[in-house]
């Protein structure tokens, strides 16, 4: 009997998306026994803007909200010591994140403290350290976030937290708050999102339920990207988007990160940019190496890029060039669309050719060498 | 990939599978901090086996605080009370539901009661009256179809006021479901094909109807893709283990998505004819399913035309002009049907005149059709459904699907 590994997943994040989502959530609240949360969102005025809509989306519900709009791009410790001293002497019982990045990191780190002791948000730093359930998190996506809202992690202040705990109860996708802020914002969350996404299809572990989340993220990326930077104000294309990124995080969770994530990383890291764009530029070019070893996988790729029909039409043999072929002609039409703000090789990117073999050397990847990391760089770099 | 102006999606079940993932209960069970679970079974699983199975994959590690075996197919509220009852005597922190439908839905009405120690399960019953998470439950299915070790809902009958209770929240969602190929390796081939046609129905009519959206779509493409490519292997040949690892798989991922799309008539037919004349639910499902595309094709025949891909493959999809897409699904889910006929020695029924009883009578005679298209009016899944029905409809339908013949060409 073949004896395969054992596959497992999990996705403990419940999703409603569309019209009026947000009018839902006092009804959500009262199915997590919750009745006063305490909103989070970073400072500024596209924050404010979604703050507003939710607050008239709470008009009618007779539940009262706290509202703390000051989380600044790169929290400290501090923050969520005041932030805690606020939900437990003003009896919230519940967090909403609003928008992405330092807002969720922040609601989730302070949930960890307030679902125990203030002392947990050291003892939990790691792998699967937060053993019971949290307190209600519900976040509300823009398009904007870091891409790792809806999944296991958080990242605060130099400290990295991953527990399936830490997945929000509930994310709310609304046309009125899941809007873009700046062409390159969305971008970099948008093909981080497809990263996660793309190197879960096509890992080896084949695990059937991360693929069809996986599945419905990169195509609706593919569908939906660059109609939205080139009109912004495409609102269905945006909420197609947010479920995209949403998805793509649920899949994050489950799989182990591929090498354009950690690659990309490196890249981000060396050069402060962007580590989404990162990844989107250098997913070609791992798909490229890939191809070269094992196409059968990046054959089955091409459908969710490609459609049924399109799939279909095309010869067994050509599907996996197709499918980079895709991905390749998308961060080309991403750099076109933003005007080169996402640019189309790492050479565009400035990044200097002979950092290529420190950055290979430090990043955090597994299932290629050295050798084959430098060369998809050097890839990269060039560009087509 | 369309979505819809507005959708909810909520499958929260850990889901651990393989040919070996019984072995991974006691991790699972620490992991949700419990240590003495109340296992739930019914007698026809004791007899295959299973139980033995479940026990020898958990070894000493775990304390088994009572072993509940009795469940009866048609399980109601006093045995839910019952063992209940069992589980607070013995001390008890935790449920493992092994079996069906049945099964699930006992375990479920067990830890309702257990959870909010509920004198009365009636005060839970409807949508979202349950409002935290209950004792952890670990769902082990034993048969490839009915994808309730992933859904949030839960039936219960009370015999003695004659009622059906139903309950509807995200708290009855299992913690963890272990689907393992050993659990489904025995089941006869005429079971194996009808709960595969259950599956299949849920994938179907999931991405048909109503209130798909892109999440259940992936589920159900990949569960009709998998039914597609070894249902007929496994019911050949029981011993298939990968064919059966992949049957759960497809039964699973047909689950979630029908939990979070709802169904169509296909449902709400089979429904009233089983409980009007006992059928097995997976064999109306399989009987009905070709009947549903038809009703419904001139609202949905573009979605049905996609299901070609999963079920046929990208060849036979780019080979058939896109005209004759929809009904060469319907041809081969109808051929699907023959062919389990023949793989079963002719236990597996195309129509409702081929549903015999134990003793070869006819399970759903002609005369009781008008009766089962009343009942099928006030069933809810029709909600769902793309095309409407009225009396009349649902009386024509199931006459068709009776007699094996073609809906009216007149009708819609």
């Amino acid at each position: 009997m073949h004896m395969a590994e054992c596959n497992e997943f999990i996705s403990p994040v419940k999703i409603n998306s569309g019209n009026k989502a947000l009018e839902h959530i006092p009804c959500e609240l009262d199915a997590l026994d919750a009745r006063k949360p305490l909103v989070i969102a970073e400072r500024g005025a596209a924050a404010k803007y979604r703050i507003d809509v939710l607050i008239e989306a709470f008009k009618d519900s007779g539940i009262t909200i706290g509202i703390f709009d000051e989380v600044p791009p790169l929290p400290s410790l501090l923050l969520i010591k005041e932030l805690f001293g606020i939900y437990r002497d003003r009896g919230f019982d519940a967090i909403i994140a609003m928008g992405g990045g330092s807002a969720a990191d922040t609601a989730k780190v302070l949930n960890i403290a307030v679902s125990g002791r203030p002392e947990d948000i050291d003892r939990c730093v790691g792998e699967d350290l937060i053993e019971k359930h949290l307190k209600p998190l519900i976040i509300v996506p823009g398009l904007s976030g870091t891409g790792y809202e809806m999944s296991r992690y958080a990242f605060f202040d130099s400290r990295s937290y991953a527990s399936p705990f830490l997945v929000p109860h509930l994310a709310v996708i609304d046309p009125r708050t899941a809007i873009p802020e700046d062409v390159l914002t969305t971008s970099a969350s948008t093909l981080l999102g497809l990263t996660h996404a793309v190197e879960a299809y096509i890992s080896y572990g084949k695990n059937l339920l991360a693929r069809a989340y996986a599945y419905a993220a990169i195509q609706l990326t593919i569908e939906n990207l660059v109609k939205v930077i080139a009109n912004p104000e495409d609102s269905k294309g945006c909420v197609a988007l947010a479920n995209a990124q949403a998805l793509a995080g649920c899949t994050f969770s489950n799989v182990k990160a591929g090498i354009a994530h950690g690659l990309g990383n490196a890249v981000a890291k060396e050069m402060g940019l962007p580590p989404g764009v990162c990844m989107g530029v250098l997913l070609p070019y791992i798909l490229e190496k890939r191809m070269s070893e094992c196409s059968h996988d990046l054959g089955e790729l091409f459908l969710p890029l490609a459609g049924f029909d399109t799939y279909a039409e095309t010869a067994n043999e050509l599907r996996p060039k197709r499918a980079v072929d895709i991905i390749h002609d998308l961060i080309g039409d991403l750099a076109r669309a933003t005007g080169g703000s996402v640019p189309q090789s790492l050479k565009d990117a400035q990044v200097p050719r002979q950092v290529l073999p420190e950055i290979a050397r430090r990043a955090d990847y597994v299932g290629l060498d050295m050798e084959g990391a430098v060369s998809v760089l050097e890839g990269a770099w060039r560009g087509r | 990939m369309d979505v819809p102006g507005y959708y909810e999606f909520c499958s929260r079940v850990r889901i651990i599978s393989g040919h070996n993932a019984l072995e991974k209960i006691p991790e699972a069970l620490t992991r949700l901090t419990a240590v003495k679970p109340m296992i739930v079974t019914d007698k026809g699983v004791v007899g295959a086996g299973l139980i033995d199975a479940v026990l020898g994959a958990i070894g000493n590690s775990v304390s088994v605080g009572a072993l509940a075996e009795d469940v009866p197919p048609d399980s109601d509220l006093r045995v839910v009370n019952n063992l209940a009852k069992t589980y607070l005597e013995r001390g008890c922190d935790s449920i493992i539901a092994v079996g069906g439908g049945s099964v699930m839905d006992t375990a479920k009405g067990i830890n309702i009661v257990v959870s909010e120690r509920a004198c009365d399960l009636m005060e839970f019953s409807g949508a979202n009256s349950l409002k935290r998470p209950l004792r952890p439950l670990i769902a082990i299915p034993t048969t490839a179809g009915t994808g309730s070790e992933v859904t949030a809902v839960a039936v219960i009958k009370d015999h003695d006021k004659h009622l059906k209770m139903l309950f509807v929240s995200n708290f009855l969602l299992p913690d963890v479901s272990v689907v393992d190929s050993r659990m489904t390796s025995t089941l006869p081939p005429a079971v194996t094909a009808a709960t595969g046609m259950d599956a299949l129905s849920h994938a179907v009519e999931a991405y048909t109807c109503l209130a798909k959206n892109p999440l259940s779509d992936a589920h159900a493409m990949a569960a009709i893709r998998l039914i597609s490519d070894n249902l007929l292997k496994v019911t050949r040949n029981p011993g298939e283990m990968d064919g059966r690892l992949s049957m759960a798989n497809a039964a699973t991922l047909a689950g979630i998505a029908f939990g979070n799309s709802m169904v169509g008539m296909v449902h709400t037919i089979g429904h009233s004819v089983g409980s009007i004349c006992g059928v097995p639910h997976g064999v109306c499902m399989a009987i009905l399913l070709p009947y549903g595309l038809l009703y419904n094709r001139h609202k949905n025949g573009h979605l049905t035309a996609e299901l070609l891909f999963s079920l046929a493959g990208p060849d036979v999809y780019a080979n058939t002009p896109r005209e004759r897409r929809t009904d060469e699904v319907i041809e081969r889910i109808r051929k699907m049907n023959h062919d389990l006929r023949d793989a079963t020695n002719g236990r597996h029924p195309r129509f409702f005149k081929e549903v015999l009883d134990r003793e070869g009578r006819q399970m759903v005679p002609k005369e009781k059709l008008q009766g089962i298209a009343k009942t099928a009016l006030s069933d809810g899944s029709i909600f769902y459904n793309p095309e409407d029905l009225d009396y009349g409809d649902f009386l024509t339908v199931l006459e068709a699907a009776w007699d094996g013949e073609p809906l009216p060409g007149n009708l819609k």
